[in-house]
């Protein structure tokens, strides 16, 4: 139960850091943009994410984000925004899709500095499959903690839900999900999130 | 009824999420903490888990032995004895190349470096991660504790983001954060992928080179007994060299 309270408050931990700015980012904008599926979305990409991170830890995966992998994912990520965008409701095949891949997208593209329960994971991912999948999610739940706020507050606080439903939080979503696509596409997405850390931190 | 019920309970998450974000928060420990402990420990009280058991040891020979050059049988560990078993060998290391320079030395290649040493311990890293900033103490104390007993550190720079790969910022934060040791500079980051199996890398990462080449001890993330095992395995390999 210690190791779970701890993996948590690592992840919860780094959540401003750069490193984890990279699955952050894209992964709050597409909560914003899923204006009627905002918990489905925020909880399939959690899940995704952890998958992918996982997997590719465990030997699972083993497509690298470089050359026409990532002009691909530009594409594809771009079409995860369309597909929240447009989704009807929590229980639409595209609210459950663009969650899942959106996540899985920052899964594979994160890359983590790692603390000291991130790394046990790591460590064991390859020998301690379930256990070590569980953790990661439980981390990735700790990492992208704002975004299920976000997904849950309009739930809590209805008022809330009326001003995130106002279009031009979708629009700025939508926008940060676009710059986020194409940046991708050219291969400069690391970089553009380096810059604004190294900004922020002033370095 | 049921509106008002999960109303609560979001309103529940939601307060517990904001209280858990706060309290880390507040929480977080300094650079550092907990390591220079950690690279003391075993100074007096050789206490560290005996790594050739370990779970963790067993999943990194299994993803390590896909990567290296050529291989070693290593030994599977048995029943506890009061003689602990021989370190595995995860495979043999592969070189440094393409790399941009070095800094903190004269040497100019990770072969030169390993001809003057008995051991190598081989982190990669960059100076804008926290966690790699974590682990400098513990790799100072073991750079001053065994530099002249045939163990030399050596970091691997591969930088993140753009400007951690200026190579002026590189010296100014290696100035700052007390790094002496050697530095190459894996600008393009060809040997963090090159050295790191599969389709990404980890900082920080650190490895242990033997005499012969073979890699002994393989980790991932800034641990405090990650850096614990990593001061008992130089010291234990030192023991296994001299005798």
């Amino acid at each position: 139960m210690k190791t779970i309270f701890d993996t948590l408050t690592e992840g919860i931990g780094v959540i401003t850091w750069a490193c984890t700015l990279t699955a952050l980012v894209p992964g709050l904008a597409l909560v914003l943009v899923a204006r009627r599926a905002r918990l489905t979305v925020a909880l399939y990409y959690i899940a995704g994410a952890a998958f992918l991170a996982w997997a590719q830890a465990a030997g699972h995966w083993w497509v690298a984000a470089r050359g026409t992998a990532v002009l691909i994912a530009g594409f594809v990520a771009a079409g995860t925004y369309a597909a929240a965008w447009r989704a009807p409701g929590h229980s639409s095949p595209l609210a459950t899709g663009a969650g899942l891949v959106g996540g899985a997208l920052a899964g594979w593209l994160w890359r983590p500095c790692v603390g000291e329960f991130l790394g046990d994971i790591l460590n064991d991912a390859s020998t301690a499959g379930p256990r070590t999948l569980g953790l990661m999610f439980i981390y990735m739940v700790g990492v992208l903690l704002p975004l299920l706020l976000i997904a849950i507050a309009p739930h809590a606080v209805p008022a809330v839900g009326r001003v995130l439903d106002r279009l031009p939080f979708a629009i700025a979503g939508a926008t940060v999900g676009a710059a986020y696509a194409v940046a991708l596409a050219i291969g400069q997405y690391d970089d553009l999130i380096g810059e604004l850390y190294r900004i922020s931190a002033g370095y | 009824m049921k509106s008002s019920v999960s109303r609560s309970v979001a309103a529940g998450v939601l307060l517990v999420g904001v209280a858990l974000i706060v309290w880390t928060a507040v929480d977080e420990p300094d650079d550092g903490l907990g390591v220079t402990e950690a690279a003391n420990a075993p100074t007096t009280t050789p206490q560290a888990e005996p790594i050739e058991a370990s779970p963790t040891t067993a999943a990194v020979e299994a993803t390590t032995l896909e990567t290296a050059t050529t291989t070693t049988a290593a030994p599977v560990p048995t029943t506890t004895t009061e003689a602990p078993a021989p370190i595995p060998a995860l495979g043999t290391a592969l070189t440094l190349s393409k790399l941009d320079g070095w800094l903190n030395t004269d040497a100019t290649s990770l072969e030169e470096i390993r001809a003057d040493n008995e051991i190598t311990v081989v982190q990669f890293w960059t100076f804008g991660c926290r966690n790699c900033k974590k682990t400098l103490d513990a790799l100072a104390q073991l750079h001053a504790d065994f530099r002249d007993r045939g163990v030399e550190v050596v970091g691997v720079h591969s930088p993140e983001f753009g400007y951690e790969a200026n190579v002026d910022n590189i010296i100014e934060a290696a100035a700052e954060l007390g790094v002496v040791w050697p530095i190459a500079l894996d600008t393009t980051k060809y040997n963090f992928h090159v050295w790191q199996e599969g389709p990404t890398g980890y900082w920080p990462r650190v490895y242990v080179i033997d005499s012969d080449n073979q890699i002994r001890f393989d980790r991932r993330g800034d641990g405090t007994h990650t850096y614990r095992e990593l001061y008992a395995t130089v010291e234990r390999l030192l023991a296994e060299d001299s005798t």
